[in-house]
């Protein structure tokens, strides 16, 4: 077996000299004991099981209804405990801050008189819900879910690129790149204590009933998808039914003296907390876009009344605004009088003049980035992209400034990849998952997803990414 | 009880499975029948794929291709089994039953979701080659086939028993009804006819396909032997109460899982509409083969078991 360290970057598998770092040791020699004919072949079993199960998710913009397989690759990440346990705290204290935010700003908007992040900037965000100001979520928490990237800069250390407050999607790949890894190379296991991770279903169902507003009786729990068309519609079924729970479609809810049921075919009935897998925009067509055909007229009155709850709360979405981001270390200290734990990548603001400026002069430079946007669209790889695009993207940037930021290229870390009997540097980033309930929980590992093709630093789904299964060690350690 | 949305998905997905598996069966007995009288009489074999193209509907096979017995079987063969536009290719209906499966797939089990994409997936795999002779055609319906049983038993052995399962046997037993009832009539014309066209012997062969048709053969045997009279056998595909595919077996069926579903009120209007048919195909049975009344009695049974569908849709599922 060939193994090609990265050149650029910081290396997960390999250190100084190419030699292997110490949790990775006993991996490699297992992986050395395959001849290239097992790989080969147990990669096509890993494949094949993939097709078979369906686990898939669908490309927009190409012919309605494709699916495609998310491709895995069978090399695991690794994440010490000691490192993991960084990551954690980070993460719990970065949750706790995101809440107290969104808490204030639908309530007393201190934050905004103390002037710590800009009110314009707040109330010019498309995810700032006026319409939602003065309610109160149940229990307070606006966020059940969260999924935060987090990637590592050439000296190894974690950076949170961003946080996905609305309706992360992944861990259906997280759960089951574990049982495929379990299935194709058993013999991976052997050596290391790896964290358990299929209890999520279990947690995330906690997680929800922990915000049920009829707490005494027994809570009628729903998923609510926007269809089979949605490029997440396997995870949204997945959850479903790892959780036991309805699948439900907007047009399967009605609402009725201001309670949310379910039409079955012999009657109705009641729900009580809707996992929403449908954005804000397209909730509720008597509140927000009226040509919504995925929500359910008069939700929001619903959830207004505390009749039903909404996971994760409308109007979250303002916590990740790319903006919005910049101002997390300040609101972490502001909400929690403490440090923040986890760094963050500098960010330049077209909000701001003087950040706008520096944009549009080191375009060439920057990643360019519009602030409501994800899964890598209306993106800007300044130091990849010709002068002409750069040009025709700044023409966009100047007339609604507001709507960008701007990053330095972080050289993600690379990690070991399998390309037809080599394993070669592939660079990867890491969305772990955070429930609030009771308390934060982190999921012990999360979506480690790997650009596939050969520099590319585009790791999502959509545009040629994959994923790995992340193992997370307990303290414990080989 | 269960949403609405997932009740229509589920009674869709046991009709395009059920359909699938008719025609993948239709199609293998066809094939074997028509390859067996071509030599003896060449109208015979055409007759047996116009018949096929009457029960399963969908766009004619080109003029020139349905000129020669060869080329309408070829055309048949690759459009009842690959063709993607065609409404009753075991093709489209293992997409749709597969569609309908993905949107209600909480509902299911791995082992039936994991079954029905598997034998998708396959056949989609060998729609992408080009089969060259009858022999791999064969082989590759009757694989789909073998997948579908696989997962019509997965669905048997690992599904709870709730109204999801219902729903779902519900669909599998309306269009099973449906279907043999449609061949049934289109068949019956040129066999009950009072001169025959053809010999004997070749009649015979035809009864006896209508029954492998039905997969009714060998049930067939162990009520009445080897030899085939006529009325006997319309007695059988009509009015047997054991026969899974006789008319009076399947209405009972549909006519069960429908009772079910009403509980234990006043029966619902489909339940009606199948008690009055299943009532006719239990009491009527002799007399309707005495007046050799069998081709009106097929057109009121096809006529019943479209309003109950009717019936049933607006009252589960609000369309």
């Amino acid at each position: 077996m060939q193994w090609i360290a990265s050149k650029a970057g910081f290396d997960e598998v390999f250190g100084r000299g190419s030699a292997p770092r110490p949790h990775y040791a006993a991996l490699l020699s297992i992986l050395e004991s395959f001849t290239l004919e097992d790989v080969t072949r147990r990669e096509r079993l890993q494949r094949l099981a993939l097709m078979n199960q369906g686990i898939t998710f669908t490309v927009y913009g190409e012919k309605e209804g494709l699916e495609r397989i998310f491709p895995f690759d069978f090399v695991p990440r690794i994440i010490p405990a000691a490192e993991w346990k960084q990551l954690q705290d980070g993460l719990v204290q970065r949750i706790t801050a995101l809440n107290l935010f969104l808490l204030d700003i639908y309530q007393d908007q201190k934050c905004l008189r103390d002037r710590v992040i800009p009110s314009e900037l707040v109330f010019s965000r498309r995810e700032y819900k006026r319409e939602l100001r003065g309610v109160v979520p149940p229990r307070k928490i606006f966020t059940h879910v969260v999924g935060t990237d987090i990637i590592r800069d050439g000296e190894g250390r974690y950076h949170v690129l961003e946080d996905n407050c609305r309706v992360p999607s992944g861990v259906s790949y997280v759960l089951e790149n574990r049982t495929l890894l379990n299935r194709v190379f058993p013999e991976f296991f052997a050596s290391y204590p790896v964290r358990p991770i299929n209890d999520y279903p279990s947690l995330l169902l906690e997680t929800l009933l922990h915000a049920a507003p009829r707490a005494s009786q027994s809570p009628v729990t729903v998923v609510l998808s926007p269809g089979i068309h949605n490029s997440a519609y396997f995870e949204h079924s997945f959850l479903a039914r790892e959780m036991g729970v309805p699948l439900v479609e907007g047009r399967d809810l009605l609402v009725e003296g201001n309670r949310v049921f379910m039409r079955r075919t012999h009657g109705k009935r009641q729900v009580d907390v809707i996992y929403r897998r449908v954005d804000d925009e397209f909730l509720d067509p008597l509140t927000f876009r009226r040509d919504s055909m995925l929500g359910v007229p008069g939700l929001l009155n619903v959830y207004r009344e505390g009749n039903v709850v909404l996971a994760n709360a409308p109007g979250c979405g303002v916590a990740d605004d790319k903006s919005v981001y910049a101002f997390m270390p300040d609101l972490i200290k502001y909400y929690l009088d403490e440090e923040p734990l986890l760094s963050q990548v500098p960010t330049y603001l077209g909000f701001r003049k003087d950040d706008l400026r520096y944009i549009t002069e080191h375009a060439d430079r920057l990643v360019i980035k519009t602030t409501g946007d994800a899964g890598g669209y209306g993106m800007l790889m300044g130091p990849f992209a010709p002068k002409k695009e750069i040009e025709a993207y700044l023409a966009q940037v100047r007339k609604n400034p507001g709507n960008y930021i701007a990053q330095p290229l972080v050289d993600l870390s690379s990690h070991p990849t399998h390309v037809e009997g080599r394993f070669e540097p592939r660079r990867i980033d890491l969305r772990p998952f955070i429930l609030y309930g009771d308390r934060i929980r982190v999921l012990p590992g999360g979506l480690t997803r790997v650009a596939l093709r050969p520099g590319s630093y585009v790791v999502n789904s959509s545009q040629g990414g994959g994923s790995k299964d992340t193992w997370v060690l307990a303290a414990r350690e080989p | 009880m269960i949403l609405s949305r997932v009740a229509d998905g589920l009674y869709w997905m046991g009709r395009y499975l059920e359909r699938s598996e008719n025609t993948a069966r239709l199609l293998l007995v066809t094939e074997e029948m028509s390859t067996e009288v071509f030599g003896l009489d060449e109208d015979l074999a055409r007759a047996e794929w116009r018949d096929l193209a009457e029960i399963f509907p969908g766009p004619a096979v080109p003029e020139r291709l349905g000129r020669h017995v060869g080329g309408l079987a070829a055309a048949t063969l690759q459009a009842l089994t690959f063709s993607p536009s065609h409404a009753n290719s075991v093709y489209f209906s293992l997409k749709r039953a597969r569609d309908n499966a993905r949107t209600v797939r909480e509902a299911l089990t791995v082992e039936v979701f994991v079954n029905l994409n598997e034998t998708y997936q396959d056949l989609e795999a060998q729609a992408g080659r080009r089969l060259n002779d009858t022999p791999a055609f064969r082989a590759a319906l009757s694989a789909a086939h073998r997948g579908i049983l696989s997962t019509v038993g997965a669905i048997e052995h690992t599904l709870t028993r709730d109204p999801g399962l219902l729903f779902l046997r519900l669909g599998e037993s309306m269009e099973r009804l449906y279907r043999a009832a449609t061949v049934l009539r289109t068949k019956l014309p040129a066999l009950v006819a009072p001169e025959p066209k053809v010999d004997l012997p070749l009649l015979h062969m035809r009864w006896r396909a209508l029954l492998r048709g039905l997969s009714s053969l060998e049930n067939f045997r162990h009520s009445y032997g080897a030899r085939l009279e006529p009325l006997e056998v319309l007695h059988f595909l009509l009015f047997d109460p054991h026969a899974p595919r006789s008319l009076r077996y399947g209405t009972t069926a549909v006519k069960d899982v429908l009772d079910r579903l009403s509980g234990t009120g006043e029966p619902s209007a489909p339940a009606r509409l199948m008690g009055r048919l299943a009532s006719e195909l239990t009491y009527r049975g002799d007399e309707v083969i005495q007046r050799g009344e069998y081709l009106t009695f097929l057109d009121a049974v096809l006529d019943g078991v479209t309003k109950a569908h009717e019936a049933l849709s607006t009252l589960y599922f609000g369309t």
